[in-house]
């Protein structure tokens, strides 16, 4: 119990509070203050703050009815601003520099943590890009922009019949977790020492390739996800991959088969038949990719699995026409019309060049779902199935405090879109939105 | 003691709300002298708090220098329990106003030894130079904090049972479940309250008109032990409508009063702070238990005696007269005596 008088006023330094805003919790935006701190990097209980260590925030900041919400994950982000992730540069000390630069702006677009996508790719790329984009979080610096939450490794071991653009040649099976060592890396999936992080924090793989049934568990006791995509499976394979562990699909839709009245493939899963726990699943609201009402459907039926992603290309940002792009061995043309990708004479889609946030509001405008179901598809669903609640995606007093802070802007008879006006990382203002009104 | 009635809660809030910034902007608290507030919990000061905040957001008042204290704790549940009164204070108070938590003053329920801990709060508001307004809500037993029926009036913060009335009506807020509801609390005592500069009290609702008639119309009676507030040189209750059911006594009165220009007196020296630490007449009882026993009545009335009245400049003067000058005089002819004169001389009539 306190009891002086007259004490002294001990600010502690980079306490800030957030007033006269609406957080998202759950499924509601409530009326509610928050704290964070810049010393921390996380979310403060205020009133244990207040009570145990009597102290008042250095900053009120007023929100003025604007929404908080945790920071973006985007789980598949292939590339941006110009680099691609599956690049291999003469001197790779340059890699990590990329990485730096493009995190730094990626954190204005929202995204405060993000999975580094690689695509199908010989195993010397994984083996020397990899260790640079491993979780890098642990530093908290809010200088350092996106935080990466550890790669996503989008094959090789992907069905060659539905690679989708990645090059078939690069393709390959898997009968061992050796096979798995071969390609990633051993030090790229099995930690050289305890407590290490490992670079890989998810894998899709086609699990009727090869063993990869079999090697589900073996992935999963390293703490990766493993995710079905790029895959011919069966109802009743995607079944089995979901009862030996696997708990995310990749883009679902794309890229598998279709969902048939006799056999309702990995979709099928969403269905709660086999009394198995329905996984999670990527959705790419581009427009592109899906069309809005299938997007609907996925997210009917299985709401809290449902995870909104870019599957974004480094040519977001820059200006349409020809890129050339190097896919393993080849080097062809990606044709960017608008935010359209196309591999060069064909109709094959090559990635999205969307941002996350215009992936939540065309879910708002198509669904009109209402926003707190669509800020959870980019906050609390991804960082669940990365096993990170309560850590990412979260406003609960001890998650990291990455924040965006969003208006709402309002047309009659429509759902409101949102527009991004600030990015906070661990408790600290990264970016402030210039919007031309 | 003053009655305040209002149309609805609202209006009683408003009124109770309006009268504490009032006195804390008169009070010109500093940090060497503070305004020294005693807060309630429960539904009755909800509206209070609300206005308090929204008119601290318009700036219309501060509590940089005002210093609380709470009436009571429950004993045993977490401090950050949904239910507890630190969170209630936390969620509808302090986490709005600009107060210092070093300034904020709640029994911890959880403390190692609860006894010290209740004689450690005394001192406390001794410390700070005793309370400036106790701020109370009651219960439908007309108990004030958790000085439930049978409550010694003399009482001093303690640790106290709760009646099962009261555990019965808490169990609302513990999922309906009783077992889950705490048994004990801490509280400050009657005298604790009594021994406040003013004590303001807030009755809302038709569930409390039996007890504020019981507390105000009937005698000072420990079963009610709000009604020993008939002690208090200053105390003011502000009821709404339904509260007054029960009562005899009527908002007319209050009206009358408003012309008369009576209004709540305080002595200019509680008014404008610096005011002294308030003089208790009791022998000190040196632990919170009560050890002897001691004349209850006699002390309380000796307790916080009004050390200094003002006068009220308001109320008229009293200008003697003679009966005889209010007798129209009588016509020449209709005299009884004809030599007036000289029958006053002989009987001098005096007023």
């Amino acid at each position: 119990m306190p009891i002086a008088l007259s004490p002294p006023f001990r600010p502690r330094p980079g306490l800030t509070k957030f007033t006269n805003c609406r957080l998202l919790r759950g499924d509601k935006l409530v009326h509610e203050d928050l704290w964070v701190s810049s010393v921390s990097g996380k979310v403060v209980n205020s009133q244990a703050a207040f009570f145990d260590d009597l102290v008042l925030p250095d900053q009120t900041i007023d929100l003025g009815g604007r929404i908080v919400s945790p920071g973006f994950i985007d789980v598949q982000l292939n590339g941006a601003f110009g680099f691609n992730f599956s690049t291999l540069l003469d001197d790779m000390s340059q890699y990590g520099k990329k990485v730096k630069e493009v995190q730094k702006l990626l954190v204005q677009t929202g995204v405060t943590s993000y999975n580094p996508t690689i695509t199908s790719q010989r195993p010397e790329l994984y083996q020397k890009a990899l260790p640079f984009l491993g979780p890098s979080g642990h530093l908290q610096d809010a200088e350092d922009g996106a935080e990466s939450l550890g790669a996503h490794c989008e094959g090789p071991f992907l069905s060659p019949t539905k690679n989708g653009v990645h090059n078939v040649d690069v393709l390959i099976e898997a009968q061992t977790f050796e096979d798995l060592e071969a390609c990633y890396g051993k030090h790229n999936l099995t930690p050289r020492a305890e407590g290490e992080r490992i670079p890989i924090k998810y894998i899709t793989a086609a699990p009727e390739r090869g063993q990869m049934m079999k090697l589900i568990p073996e992935l999963t006791a390293r703490g990766i996800t493993y995710s079905v995509g790029h895959s011919e499976a069966t109802y009743e394979q995607a079944s089995e991959a979901v009862g030996q562990g696997a708990t995310m699909i990749t883009h679902l839709f794309n890229a598998m088969r279709p969902l048939h009245h006799r056999n309702p493939g990995i979709f099928g899963v969403l269905g709660i038949a086999e009394s198995l726990p329905r996984p999670y699943f990527g959705i790419i609201a581009d427009g592109i990719h899906l069309h809005p009402t299938t997007i609907k459907i996925a997210f009917n039926s299985h709401p809290d699995g449902f995870i909104l992603v870019t599957d974004a290309m480094h040519l977001v940002g820059l200006p349409d026409g020809a890129y050339p792009w190097t896919n393993g061995d080849t080097t062809c043309n990606i044709v960017k019309v608008g935010s359209k990708l196309l591999l060069e004479n064909s109709d094959t889609i090559a990635g999205s060049s969307i941002t996350l946030l215009e992936c939540v509001n065309n879910f708002l405008q198509w669904t009109g779902t209402g926003i707190p179901h669509a800020l959870r598809a980019v906050t609390a669903t991804p960082a669940a199935m990365l096993g990170l609640q309560g850590v990412k995606g979260s406003l609960d007093a001890g998650a990291d405090a990455d924040l965006v802070i969003l208006s709402e802007k309002q047309t009659p008879g429509q759902p409101s879109t949102l527009v991004l006006d600030e990015v906070w990382k661990f408790g600290t203002r990264v970016h402030r939105a210039v919007h031309d009104s | 003691m003053r009655l305040i009635i209002r149309d609805d809660a609202e209006g009683a809030s408003t009124y109770v709300a309006n009268y504490i910034i009032n006195r804390i902007n008169t009070f010109h608290p500093t940090a060497e002298n503070p305004f020294v507030l005693g807060l309630p919990t429960g539904s009755s000061p909800l509206g209070v708090y609300k206005i308090l905040v929204e008119k601290y957001k318009a700036g219309a008042v501060s509590f940089e220098n005002v210093i609380t204290f709470n009436m009571d704790e429950y004993v045993g549940i977490p401090r950050d329990h949904p239910e507890s009164y630190h969170t209630f204070m936390w969620k509808h108070f302090f986490s709005h106003v600009n107060i210092h938590p070093s300034n904020v003053h709640i029994l911890n329920g959880n403390a190692p030894n609860l006894e010290a801990e209740c004689v450690a709060y005394e001192d406390a508001i001794k410390r700070a130079g005793g309370i400036d307004l106790f701020l109370a809500g009651i219960g439908e037993d007309g108990h004030i904090a958790f000085n439930e029926p049978g409550s010694s009036l003399a009482s001093r913060t303690r640790v106290k049972t709760l009646a099962y009335d009261t555990i019965l009506a808490n169990s609302r807020f513990f999922d309906h479940d009783i077992s889950k509801v705490p048994r004990m609390a801490l509280t400050v005592g009657v005298q604790t309250v009594l021994e406040a500069r003013e004590v303001v009290v807030i009755i809302l609702g038709q569930r409390k008109s039996l007890a504020l008639q019981k507390c105000i119309e009937e005698g000072v009676n420990h079963m009610w032990t709000l009604s020993s507030l008939q002690l208090h040189p200053h105390p003011m209750i502000v009821v709404d409508e339904d509260a007054t059911l029960e009562l005899k006594y009527f908002k007319s009165i209050e009206k009358v009063a408003m012309d008369a220009g009576f209004e709540q007196i305080l002595p200019s020296k509680v008014r404008t702070g610096n005011g002294p630490v308030p003089q208790t007449k009791v022998e000190e009882v040196s632990s919170p238990t009560i050890l002897a026993p001691q004349p209850t009545t006699s002390r309380l009335l000796r307790a916080t005696p009004a050390t200094e009245y003002p006068i009220r400049s308001v109320s008229p003067d009293l200008v003697p007269d003679r009966m005889a000058s209010r007798i129209p005089e009588p016509h020449l002819t209709d005299r009884l005596t004809p030599n007036p004169e000289q029958q006053t001389v002989q009987n001098p009539i005096t007023a």
